[in-house]
């Protein structure tokens, strides 16, 4: 059963996010999927995540149908015009990737490449309107297409930083979804009882609400969270949980399963990031009762 | 310079319609030399919206005035006196001329009357071309003072391409090629061999690649 169809049935859906390598060694990737293959419904492949330079997602969701899995690729416009932007949707249609979603890149000035030339020719909303316009069998030139692509697409809800700024993106995010986004994804909070007040609030939305469950890998990223995202809400009380735990790492999978576990009946799906721990998956997974 | 156009009337008067009084203000630089915005094109285009008014049986009354620059807060200060009896601002100055009184005038909305175009010169009379694209990172000193990020069609760093036709490039037959240009300059110089030093991949981030840039003099600052 597809992506689509499971959450049109409102059955919960667990997608993992995965990074393509930089270089073209995949073997890692390969593997950590693999042995996600009969636990998860798809796979989250960003692009050049943070602005650092990776393997195209397209390639990553091709690969992910070569080992028998549903990808889902970012878009975003910092790096392609909308030919290529258009092109590379095609493209996508025929790897059999039809998952997309719609997401910010990160400003070039924070990536890897920062002498590279922003490209930045659509925005977030332009975007949708561009896949709406590929589904409906035209380009955004006008021209018909020979053979109309299937896209199943969402957005990426930008991080909250305070109660102003949810109102605020609840009317951007209403936006997408009026100009075609079919689900939205939440950014992770780690105060569990706020999230769910923020994920209830996009359900108004009327669209499939999915939550992402951050995994925090030390004492030193959930300081750096903490201090540098105020609006994570990352409680001191997790800071110090990890501290002294014994073994921290386990701590840490125990934590993540325990938040999919308190959200898993809120919300119509979770997205996983572990964020180069791909191989941890599994044991979050086992934690989470998934 | 900064070259503008002056935007079509229709629009500007699809600005201004819910208002009464209108302070319509150009600026004594570079729109005054590209004749788009300067003292005499206040007054035409004031002469052009009270004509509109009177033909749609309304009068408006609008208020000239022609700063020194509107770029700079110390100008856009003398607008003071003038504000309170304005419900709307009309700048006929480029894009910065613009935002400088937005900034300083809040509570006022201000439009912009002119299409800001590019960094040029005036090449005949009447004709401004564009010459400059602000890049941050000149590289004029190894062309042969041609610039290639302004004046090249794909922006090349290390041409001509295969579109260059006779000293033309493909885009249009009355564009010159800005490397045919270069390399005739650098010849007629001495200096081909700048030519054949291969330029690497342009850093983006003078140009503003990484967000708006800024200029910061300590040696001037207050």
């Amino acid at each position: 059963m597809t992506l689509q169809t499971k959450l049109s049935k409102g059955d919960l859906v667990v997608l993992v996010e995965m990074n393509t390598p930089k270089g073209v060694d995949i073997s890692d990737l390969v593997t950590n999927a693999r042995h996600l293959k009969s636990r998860i419904d798809a796979v989250v492949i960003p692009d050049m995540d943070n602005g650092v330079m990776h393997m195209s997602a397209l390639a990553g969701g091709a690969i992910m149908r070569q080992q028998g899995m549903e990808p889902m690729i970012h878009i975003y416009g910092r790096d392609r015009n909308r030919m290529a932007l258009q092109g590379d949707m095609l493209a996508a249609h025929v790897l059999g990737i039809h998952n997309l979603l719609v997401v910010q890149g990160e400003n070039i000035a924070h990536g890897d490449h920062q002498n590279a030339k922003p490209v930045d020719d659509l925005n977030e909303l332009d975007l949708l309107v561009m896949v709406h316009s590929l589904l409906k069998g035209t380009d955004l030139a006008g021209f018909e297409l020979k053979g109309k692509p299937e896209f199943f697409t969402g957005y990426q809800v930008q991080p909250i930083q305070d109660d102003d700024h949810l109102e605020e993106e609840i009317k951007t995010t209403k936006a997408k979804v009026d100009a075609g986004a079919q689900y939205i994804m939440v950014p992770p909070v780690f105060d569990i009882d706020y999230y769910i007040q923020i994920l209830n609030k996009f359900k108004s939305l009327n669209v499939p609400v999915i939550a992402t469950v951050f995994m925090l890998k030390n004492v030193g990223m959930a300081r750096y969270i903490s201090i540098n995202d105020p609006g994570s809400k990352l409680p001191e009380s997790l800071i110090t949980r990890i501290r002294k735990a014994k073994d921290r790492e386990t701590e840490c999978i125990r934590i993540a399963g325990e938040m999919i576990k308190e959200l898993k009946s809120q919300v119509a799906g979770i997205k996983i990031s572990a964020s180069g721990w791909e191989d941890r998956l599994p044991a979050i997974l086992d934690c989470a009762g998934l | 310079m900064i070259t503008a156009e002056q935007k079509p009337l229709k629009e500007i008067i699809e600005y201004i319609s819910p208002y009464d009084r209108i302070l319509l203000v150009g600026c004594n630089e570079c729109v005054t030399v590209c004749a788009a915005g300067g003292r005499k094109e206040v007054g035409l285009l004031a002469s052009a919206l009270n004509l509109h008014s009177l033909k749609q049986g309304r009068t408006i009354d609008i208020k000239e005035i022609t700063l020194e620059r509107q770029c700079d807060p110390e100008y856009v200060e003398e607008l003071v006196s003038e504000i309170d009896r304005a419900d709307a601002i009309l700048s006929m100055a480029c894009g910065c001329g613009v935002q400088t009184i937005a900034e300083r005038y809040k509570e006022k909305p201000v439009f912009p009357a002119v299409n800001t175009k590019f960094m040029g010169a005036s090449q005949s009379q009447g004709i401004w071309v564009e010459r400059c694209q602000g890049c941050g990172d000149c590289l004029l000193g190894i062309t042969g003072g041609i610039c290639p990020v302004a004046r090249c069609s794909k922006h090349l760093l290390n041409g001509p391409c295969g579109g260059t036709s006779d000293g033309k490039c493909e885009i249009a037959p009355d564009v010159d090629c800005a490397w045919c240009l270069i390399w005739e300059r650098l010849k007629a110089l001495g200096m081909e061999k700048r030519y054949e030093e291969i330029m690497e991949a342009k850093d983006f981030r003078p140009a503003g690649g990484g967000g708006p840039r800024k200029i910061i003099r300590e040696d001037l600052s207050l």
